[in-house]
């Protein structure tokens, strides 16, 4: 087979289960109340003890507090990832917060915030 | 005569099945509400993976086979193309793809390749073609070394390790309990392939088989999949991002940083590249060794069980 069709072939195939799958509604994302927050942590960091969690409205990304720092856990596709808040930098956006980790793996999250929760998690984060 | 003898690779061959098996498993999940999770990006991303690293044989496969061709010119032994040296061959070329699937857990530059193969939450067939674009560069084709000086023809060997990949995308589904007992017993099976997907403690580093279980029975790797403990499919660290790049290449990226970071010696710098994933000069990292002993100070009800048996 020459390469240009098997390379279409595989673009439209590729393509078309993407379309499948998001018209059968496997896009959502994994939403997080502040319980399901604090779960989610110690799954991904069980050494770590939650000592609070701030959800955001929209439940999809938590602000967790810990006996390792203040850590970000969030929505990834159906299932969530989570990382410590070390090297990180905030930048507002127009809906929220952007976090930008000097991390490959996790180069950058955006959540979206009221502006007063905005304002809450601005706070909790610099207060440690 | 043998020297011209090719085969088609199967697993270019077997695109068509693979798709149509993907959609077969997605409707059952849809139809019966259980048997596993399908998630839009998670999918294209394991998808976007598979073409790249049939791609990325296409590029780079030339230097195994060129590799392998050397070691055929160079070996006096020719076994021939009988049914039963393809066997053998077969069986063979699965002992080895268990000790390179082993390195790949235990040697943080063979990981660096392998760990796209594990980075999804998820565990359906289309983790099953997440496969690693970077294999080449691992230099594992070393271990097929002596399975062509002992006289089977690269095109055999190729050709089953080819068949042996194509056996393991079945076992990547929840869709599928348990196989009958005897073949649970001999056999690589969905069921003992998720445990080897697993983050959990008890989870890690076990099940290396590709095709017979039975080399992790004998070298005291097998773990069954426990009723009691759901397995927690991805990474010890899971990723952030979808970006097939990022996935790709991550590993091999921590490495360098690791190795170029001033003030360590020549051996800890060897042990970033070569020791085990998880190894630090300092000690602030997990290895899969110290992630067992934390789980146990956390349950110490856990020792002896399987997977803490160490
Ligand atoms: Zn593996
Ligand atoms: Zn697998």
């Amino acid at each position: 087979m020459p390469l240009e069709i098997l390379l279409i072939l595989v673009v439209l195939g590729i393509a078309s289960i993407a379309v499948m799958l998001h018209l059968s509604g496997r896009s959502k994302r994994a939403r997080l109340t502040a319980e399901s927050a604090g779960a989610a942590w110690e799954r991904h960091f069980p050494d770590d003890q939650v000592t609070g969690v701030i959800a955001a409205q929209d439940g999809h990304a938590a602000l967790v507090t810990t006996s390792a720092g203040v850590g970000l856990v969030w929505a990834f596709g159906a299932d969530t990832v989570a990382r410590h808040l070390v090297e990180v930098d905030l930048d507002d956006t127009t809906r929220g917060l952007r976090f930008r980790f000097s991390d490959f793996t996790a180069p950058s999250v955006r959540v979206a915030l009221a502006p007063e929760e905005r304002q809450l998690w601005r706070n909790t984060i610099q207060a440690t | 005569m043998t020297d011209t003898l090719s085969f088609p690779d199967p697993t270019q061959l077997a695109v068509p099945f693979f798709v149509a098996a993907i959609l077969a498993e997605f409707i059952w999940i849809a139809v019966k509400g259980r048997g596993g999770r399908y998630e839009t990006r998670d999918a294209v991303t394991s998808l976007i993976m598979g073409a790249g690293s049939v791609a990325s044989g296409l590029l780079l496969g030339f230097l195994a086979y060129g590799f392998f061709m050397l070691l055929w010119a160079l070996t006096p032994l020719d076994l021939g193309t009988s049914v039963g040296v393809f066997i053998l061959c077969f069986v063979l070329d699965d002992l080895r793809y268990y000790w390179v699937h082993r390195f790949g857990h235990r040697i943080r530059w063979v990981w660096a390749s392998h760990v796209n193969h594990h980075s999804s939450q998820h565990y359906n067939l289309t983790t099953a073609l997440r496969q690693t674009w970077t294999g080449t560069f691992t230099f594992m084709m070393i271990v097929r070394a002596p399975l062509i000086l002992l006289g089977f023809h690269p095109a055999i060997v190729l050709l089953c390790g080819g068949l042996n990949l194509i056996y393991q995308f079945w076992i990547h589904t929840e869709a599928i309990g348990k196989m009958p007992r005897w073949f649970e017993a001999v056999m690589n099976t969905p069921s003992h392939h998720r445990v080897h997907h697993g983050r959990n403690p008890r989870y890690l580093d076990c099940n290396y088989a590709g095709v017979f279980i039975v080399w992790d029975k004998m070298f005291g790797t097998f773990v069954p999949e426990q009723d009691s403990e759901k397995v927690d499919y991805g990474l010890v660290h899971n990723l952030g991002s979808f970006n097939p790049l990022r996935v790709a290449f991550h590993e091999w990226i921590g490495i360098f940083r690791d190795v170029v970071q001033p003030g360590l010696t020549v051996r800890q710098r060897l042990s970033y590249a070569f020791g085990p994933p998880g190894y630090s000069h300092d000690g602030s990292r997990d290895t899969s060794e110290t992630i067992k002993a934390k789980h146990l100070v956390r349950n110490p009800q856990d020792r002896g069980s399987p997977g803490f048996t160490q």
